[in-house]
């Protein structure tokens, strides 16, 4: 982490000088993301960083020119940049290798014109050489009923040397899409940026559209709100304890994992009209009441689900055969987890205590003092584990909360602020989401998603290398990550 | 341990759907459903005003009503016309639009005089009768090229205790070689243009083509074509389209995302279609 010149990077703005850097020139926060936006013709990049006890900090860089790369200080920072370079052109100065990352089916940007589109594809794989090294391409259409993505493993028999992704294929340029739009009227595309948590999506873009409109929720609405999130990461997490056990050919507790998860999507199909919460969270509050029956029979549905779950998969993660190809595999190092500035149970999994419900509370977080447990070892087990001891966290907030209800309207007209920007983070089941807001009379201007997956993603090649080919759809499940979320 | 896993699994009660109650079941879909009776202009308008995805649109007014035109292609049952209903426009019970051909998913009813104006023709053509050939089983490749992943979450639960698939034969499959059928979910997207041509191809003859959700039957939220008049809409060049401006498709499944009982009955109705299977 490191840096070895003095002024690494944007000395240019005289508002840099507040940027995090110790008198090591070492990078001091975490980063959460760097983005681009365009106002009258001028180009401002964006810094998001988690600054440790200050909270979040957005700092603002005008374009004149090459801009010096983050990368060498904050590794985290290399896919951001990439992603900088290929929507607003800018260069930076000491990236290692500024390769376009989401339009790999058209050279446009700046490649060698020279030479076919194989040719300049394949160049974009780094070539591991050797006796006996040999290349596995993977996708982007894989075997099972997922999503898309290219997977470029280097052999030496049956061990990876070397893994190098390329993602976005389910890039739909969804970013832009928002712009254009009336912002109080643009949830139905947060909610489609990654289907299976849309309900997180679209509470951090609508935390996004209150702040700009210097909105407040009526607690009512807050505390269903909170109902959601963490009936969504029930939903994930035993989905995802489920096709763990079904990738090491486990298929009991897999089909009862899935029998549960449809239990829970059924209550909630009951309740809220939708069994994805899809719809439910507007601006200024949400659109279904959930009255005290309603909660009522949520809460018993609830209750019944987390018994059966923790029956069934404390008795899996106890079994020698699963032990065995959990322990060990996988390993992600926390010293590459904080470089990489992963998040979520990814993080939690090897020892940093990461949760934006406890860091940056929202919502009815607020109220609520909150433990952020935290595993060792990094690995596909102790993935496992976060994810059995969030499952009984939220299980315990859920039945708390739908207990005693707050009374009270569901919805607030929102207070008539046409112009703004604001941005807003929710601990989505996959990890810390973001969503980056600016306003103009109304309709959004620039729309930046964050998804924890697109943090996560490079941290997978490090997890995985080192660990037999066989293994790789178990590690790349133990992380969970969404491509359509990372993409966008 | 293992077999305490084991025991537990052969108390437990089965949880299996019969496939009567699947059939046309639409409950969490939250899909719109009209009420000719209690249908009025102004709903129409507001129903159209409220759409995000022009799903619904009107015609202009002829004497005493105007026609309103359901596509529920495009729907992505995000409710809200059902907000500004008044109990003309209300969520479907039941549902058979799933399984069907692109036409068929557009309804329109004239407001008024309470009737529907048209409903979409149902045909099978002899021609298609070569599917017959698929028999009993029924391989399904699924393919994602460039979806939210929502339909993909469904389509999963397709293969849990309640669902099970495979009690009609059904299988999924890893490769497009061993399918009959290409279950396509999302807008296809530039980068995946390429890979969804090669899956094609690679499915042998007879083959069927289903396009899963908004996205997969009209670009859904993702198609710049369905984004509501009146929003400035950048041209977005990493969409190409809908499954069907790529390949040609034999049934579609609306839905946002469709659920599981839709999926079955989509599958179920393309079948029985195209290979005369019930
Ligand atoms: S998308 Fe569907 S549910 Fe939403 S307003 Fe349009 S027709 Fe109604
Ligand atoms: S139809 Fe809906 S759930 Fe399916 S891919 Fe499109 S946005 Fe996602």
């Amino acid at each position: 982490m490191k840096g070895n010149a003095a002024n690494q990077w944007g000395p240019e703005s005289g508002r840099n000088e507040a940027l995090p850097l110790d008198a090591d020139r070492r990078f001091t926060g975490r980063l959460v993301s760097i983005f681009g936006d365009n106002t009258g013709g001028t180009t401002i990049l964006h810094y998001l960083v988690d600054l440790p006890g200050a909270g979040y900090g957005d700092f603002e860089y005008v374009v004149a020119g090459p801009v010096r790369s983050m990368t060498p200080v904050a590794p985290a920072a290399s896919w951001h940049e990439r992603e900088v370079h290929e929507q607003y052109g800018v260069e930076f100065i000491g990236h290692p290798h500024l390769r376009p990352l989401m339009r790999h089916s058209r050279f446009d940007s700046g490649l060698p014109s020279n030479g076919s589109t194989q040719e300049m594809e394949e160049s974009q794989f780094l070539r591991v050489q050797g006796e006996g090294v040999c290349e596995i391409p993977v996708g982007p259409v894989h075997a099972g009923i997922i999503e898309p993505g290219h997977f470029r493993f280097s052999v030496v028999g049956d061990t990876v040397l070397h893994l190098q992704l390329r993602l976005f294929y389910t890039h739909k340029g969804t970013e832009k899409l928002f712009e254009g739009r009336v912002a109080t009227d643009a949830v139905p595309i947060a909610e489609s940026v990654s289907g299976d948590n849309c309900f997180a999506h679209a509470v951090a873009y609508c935390q996004a559209v209150e702040g700009v409109h210097q909105a407040i929720v009526p607690p009512k609405a807050n505390a269903i709100r909170l109902i959601g999130l963490e009936l969504e990461r029930l939903l994930a997490h035993i989905g995802d304890l489920g096709a763990l056990c079904g990738d090491v050919g486990f298929a009991v507790p897999a089909a009862y994992c899935a029998r549960i998860k449809e239990d829970l999507l059924q209550a909630s199909a009951k309740i809220v009209g939708t069994r994805y919460w899809r719809g439910v969270a507007v601006p200024g509050g949400v659109r279904h009441e959930i009255g005290s029956a309603d909660g009522r029979e949520l809460k018993e549905s609830i209750r019944i689900a987390v018994e059966d779950f923790v029956g069934i998969a404390e008795q899996a993660l106890r079994t020698p055969s699963l032990e065995d190809r959990f322990e060990g595999a996988g390993i992600l190092a926390p010293n590459r987890a904080a470089d990489l500035a992963v998040v979520g149970p990814v993080a939690r999994a090897c020892g940093i205590a990461l949760d934006v419900r406890r860091d940056h509370p929202y919502g009815a977080y607020k109220n609520l003092n909150f433990d952020v447990p935290t595993w060792h070892y990094g690995d596909v087990m102790a993935r496992a584990r976060i994810r059995m001891m969030e499952v009984h966290a939220s299980a315990r907030l859920l039945l708390d909360y739908l207990e005693a209800l707050p009374a009270g309207p569901i919805w607030l007209p929102l207070p008539a602020i046409s112009t703004g920007r604001a941005f807003a983070a929710v601990e989505a089941p996959r990890g810390e989401l973001v969503y980056w807001l600016r306003v103009e009379e109304g309709k959004i201007a620039r729309c930046h998603v964050r998804s924890p997956s697109f943090q996560n993603w490079p941290a997978l090649p490090f997890a995985v290398t080192g660990n037999i080919i066989a293994d790789f759809p178990l590690i790349n499940k133990s992380f969970n990550l969404s491509y359509s979320g990372c993409d966008r | 341990m293992i077999t305490d896993v084991m025991f537990h699994s052969l108390r437990s009660r089965s949880q299996l759907i019969p496939v009567e109650d699947l059939i046309r079941d639409c409950a969490g879909s939250r899909m719109p459903e009209i009420i000719p009776e209690l249908l009025t202009a102004p709903i129409a308008a507001a129903a159209a005003e409220v759409c995000p995805t022009r799903a619904i649109t009107t015609d202009t007014p002829v004497e005493g009503g105007c026609a309103l035109r359901l596509d529920y292609g495009k729907c992505i049952g995000c409710g809200r016309c059902v907000e500004v209903g008044d109990g003309a426009i209300r969520p479907a019970k039941r549902f058979s639009h799933s399984g069907v051909s692109r036409s068929e998913l557009v309804q329109t009813w004239q407001t008024g005089s309470g009737v529907e104006a048209q409903a979409g023709e149902m045909h099978t053509s002899a021609r298609d009768r070569v599917y017959a050939l698929l028999g009993r089983a029924l391989n399904i490749r699924q393919l994602d090229p460039g979806s939210c992943n929502g339909c993909e979450a469904e389509i999963t639960a397709l293969t849990n205790p309640y669902y099970d698939l495979e009690r009609f034969g059904i299988h999924f499959v890893a490769s497009p070689k061993h399918a009959d059928m290409l279950l396509i979910t999302g807008p296809v997207t530039r980068n995946m243009a390429t890979a969804v041509q090669k899956t094609y191809e690679a499915v042998p003859l007879p083959k069927l083509v289903v396009a899963v959700g908004a996205c997969g039957c009209s670009g859904g939220i993702f198609d710049r074509r369905n984004c509501p008049v009146g929003t400035l809409v950048n041209l977005n060049e990493e969409i190409i389209g809908p499954v069907d401006s790529l390949l040609p498709v034999h049934g579609y499944i609306p839905g946002c995302p469709p659920t599981p009982a839709m999926l079955v009955s989509g599958i179920l109705e393309v079948l029985n279609r195209y290979t005369g299977r019930k």
